[in-house]
């Protein structure tokens, strides 16, 4: 009986709490909507960080505000834009999905961000996206790679290396300068971002006139690939492309040299990870990966040298990575295109965000074509050397 | 190029069959399909690369260190989750055994992280060519090892007295048990030699596929599972020829281009096979006692 009591108590609590909650949450929105963009009057021009600061994604997020964080420094040193300074507005949606799209929410209507950098996922991009888009706020990502992110809508961009962009530069690279003339095609089926990799790799193959003389799929999480490995060797390739991430790369040029096959495999950024050296250990000496950035001092450009250095004096010694490098540019992007259109109304300056062309940045130029896909040089051409990836070649796009 | 398919094809069946072994003999005495074997497997599989990494012994003791934990686990896991329930329905056993299975899982998940581990370097990529043949030494060790201990399983059961007492148990538990024999201490001793077999399959594998992760046990428990009632649940032969037929089958069927159906193929098979023999390939027929 008591008991009883007790509990019904305890329901009636957790009830009432929750409608406090949908209460409050539901007053917060229509604030916001009120107050919907007061953005020019403010004193500082604000850009919001989209990313995550913990969870799986962190590896990303956290390089790409560092990145933003510097670039805005850098822009506020040398006075601000149009008398005012950026200001950076730092959230987490920890990896998660749902959070994202709170988050990006969050960003517009409470705090009135003219501009996002971000998501470096292309899943949360898409869902942050929509928003942007309705609500008229310019949406530049730092690190979407996959397709149908810039179709929805003409305030979302990204500065990151295409993949269309960069596989037939790296086909023409094999072909060129090591003399490829028949390849093995490797693809994870379960794996869009491989299917959607091999495809435009094997456009680009027959473009150049390299034969596919064998191709083999395989799945991720898979651990056995004797039989692909077995018909590969039948054939006798001089590369294999392989489309998939790094612990089934790894894997499959460990069973490929055991089987005695003397050909190096050539991949994406899906292979670009310590894991694939963990997995591949010898075997994945002289593979190849290819990336939109990676910190050279020696091959760098006087700019991006420049960004190295400053990177490495405020994080211990650490080298940028891509995502720093894009952060950073996106950023400077940003500040350009407002500084070009007189203007931080994102209706004003996302026309000259949009006419951005051959724009030096730290991470390499720029130019957004008529559909805001932007099409980004070099590409940086990365080989396992030592149990480490070291930059063998920088490959200018034409 | 055939032959060398058949080849990749029987080394992995060799796997197969020592996970299924496991599965075959504890149905054969108790009629539980211990579910949670695919995880002693992998748990053999974490051994081996422990003993390797940390206190960097060779070959063949990470090997026996592997099966002799796994003995230990196994017979643990028969005395906390199963004996108690031998008295109870036959579905409580079994759902015990899926606790055990997602318990081991998540554990090593919690310990070791999800992602895959690389198994390191314990013997040298060495091709040998027999004409048209090539197979590499480690191909050469799954199935010298593998056929070793089936011999080494067949010989005990054969003609062993634990071993004959197994099959009295396996034949008639409750006359066995009014003949004397201690049944439960015949179970134990299944649940050891079962269990490091698994364990030995766990290690074999993770030197050839050069890769051990928390959830390897899922698949290829599946498969294994799959192999033994191919065979004929129950039966020891059947466990080795329904490992092997599933290795070559499946390894064919990604040779012809059926890659994303290679878990497809496994369980087509099990199915047409049971069609036509339901006791599976060596199953002995069912006698009903009436």
């Amino acid at each position: 009986m008591k008991k009883n009591k007790l509990w019904k108590v305890m329901s009636l609590m957790l009830v009432l709490s929750l409608v406090l909650v949908g209460c409050g949450g539901g007053g917060g929105e229509k604030k916001a909507a009120e107050g919907d963009k007061p953005a020019a009057g403010g004193d500082t021009i604000k850009i919001g960080f989209l990313g995550a600061k913990t969870g799986g994604h962190a590896a990303f997020g956290i390089p790409t505000l560092e990145g933003m964080k510097m670039a805005a420094a850098d822009v506020n040193n040398a006075g601000g834009i149009l008398g005012k300074k950026i200001e950076i507005i730092e959230e987490d949606h920890g990896s998660k999905n749902s959070e994202g799209a709170n988050v990006t929410q969050k960003m517009i209507t409470r705090d009135n961000v003219v501009a996002i950098v971000g998501d470096p996922t292309t899943a949360i991009t898409k869902i942050a996206a929509p928003i942007a888009q309705d609500k008229k706020v310019v949406l530049l990502s730092a690190g979407a790679v996959g397709t149908g992110v810039v179709e929805i809508g003409d305030y979302i961009f990204r500065d990151t290396l295409l993949d269309a962009v960069a596989a037939p530069a790296v086909t023409q690279y094999v072909k060129e300068k090591l003399g490829w003339q028949k390849v093995a095609v490797v693809t994870s089926m379960n794996n869009d971002y491989s299917v959607g990799l091999s495809k435009l790799f094997k456009a680009a193959l027959v473009e150049n006139g390299i034969e596919i003389i064998v191709e083999q799929s395989i799945q991720d999480g898979d651990q056995n690939f004797s039989a692909q490995v077995t018909t590969i060797k039948e054939k006798n390739p001089d590369g294999i492309i392989f489309t998939g991430y790094y612990t089934e790369g790894g894997l499959f040029m460990k069973e490929v040299r055991k089987q005695g096959i003397k050909a190096f495999m050539v991949g994406g950024d899906g292979l670009l990870g310590d894991v694939l050296m963990k997995m591949g250990g010898e075997a994945v000496e002289g593979s190849m990966v290819y990336c939109g950035f990676a910190a050279d001092e020696n091959k760098a450009g006087e700019k991006t040298k420049k960004f190295i250095e400053a990177y490495k004096a405020g994080n211990n010694g650490a080298l940028p990575d891509m995502f720093a490098a894009q952060g950073y540019d996106a950023v400077m992007l940003l500040a350009d295109a407002i500084k070009a259109a007189n203007s931080d109304a994102p209706e004003t300056f996302r026309s000259e965000l949009a006419k951005t062309k051959d724009w030096e940045g730290v991470s390499g130029t720029i130019t957004f074509q008529e559909n805001r896909e932007p099409i980004k040089s070099p590409v940086y051409l990365l080989e396992v050397k030592e149990g480490k990836f070291a930059v063998k070649d920088i490959v200018d796009i034409k | 190029m055939l032959g060398q398919q058949l080849l990749n094809g029987l080394t992995l069946g060799a796997t197969y069959a020592l996970i299924a072994l496991g599965y075959t003999m504890v149905y054969g005495i108790i009629q539980l399909i211990n579910f949670a074997h695919g995880e002693i497997y992998m748990v053999g599989a974490f051994v081996g690369v422990l003993m390797v990494t940390v206190f960097k012994q060779g070959l063949v003791v990470s090997l026996v260190a592997a099966m002799l934990t796994c003995m230990i686990i196994g017979v643990s896991i028969e005395r906390i989750a199963y004996r108690p329930l031998r008295g109870s329905t036959r579905l409580s056993p079994l759902i015990s055994a899926i606790g055990v299975s997602i318990f081991l899982q998540t554990l090593m998940t919690k310990v070791q992280g999800p992602q895959p581990v690389g198994f390191p370097h314990v013997i040298e990529d060495a091709i040998y060519k027999f004409g048209s043949l090539e197979i590499t030494k480690v191909q050469i060790l799954i199935l010298v090892v593998a056929s070793l201990l089936m011999a080494g399983l067949t010989f005990i059961v054969k003609y062993v007295k634990i071993g004959k007492a197994m099959r009295a148990a396996s034949e008639d538990y409750d006359a066995a048990s009014l003949m004397g024999i201690n049944v439960n201490r015949v179970i134990s001793f299944t649940f050891a030699i079962g269990s490091s077999l698994a364990a030995a399959g766990g290690v074999l594998v993770g030197i050839y596929f050069n890769s051990v992760s928390p959830l390897m046990g899922v698949s290829a428990g599946l498969k294994a599972f799959c192999a033994a009632v191919l065979g004929g649940i129950g039966s020891i032969p059947g466990a080795m020829l329904g490992g092997i037929f599933l290795g070559v089958a499946e390894t064919l069927g990604i040779a012809g281009g059926f890659d994303l159906y290679k878990d497809a193929i496994a369980f087509t098979l099990l199915i047409v096979v049971l069609l036509f023999r339901p006791t599976g390939l060596l199953g002995r027929p069912i006698q009903r006692k009436v």
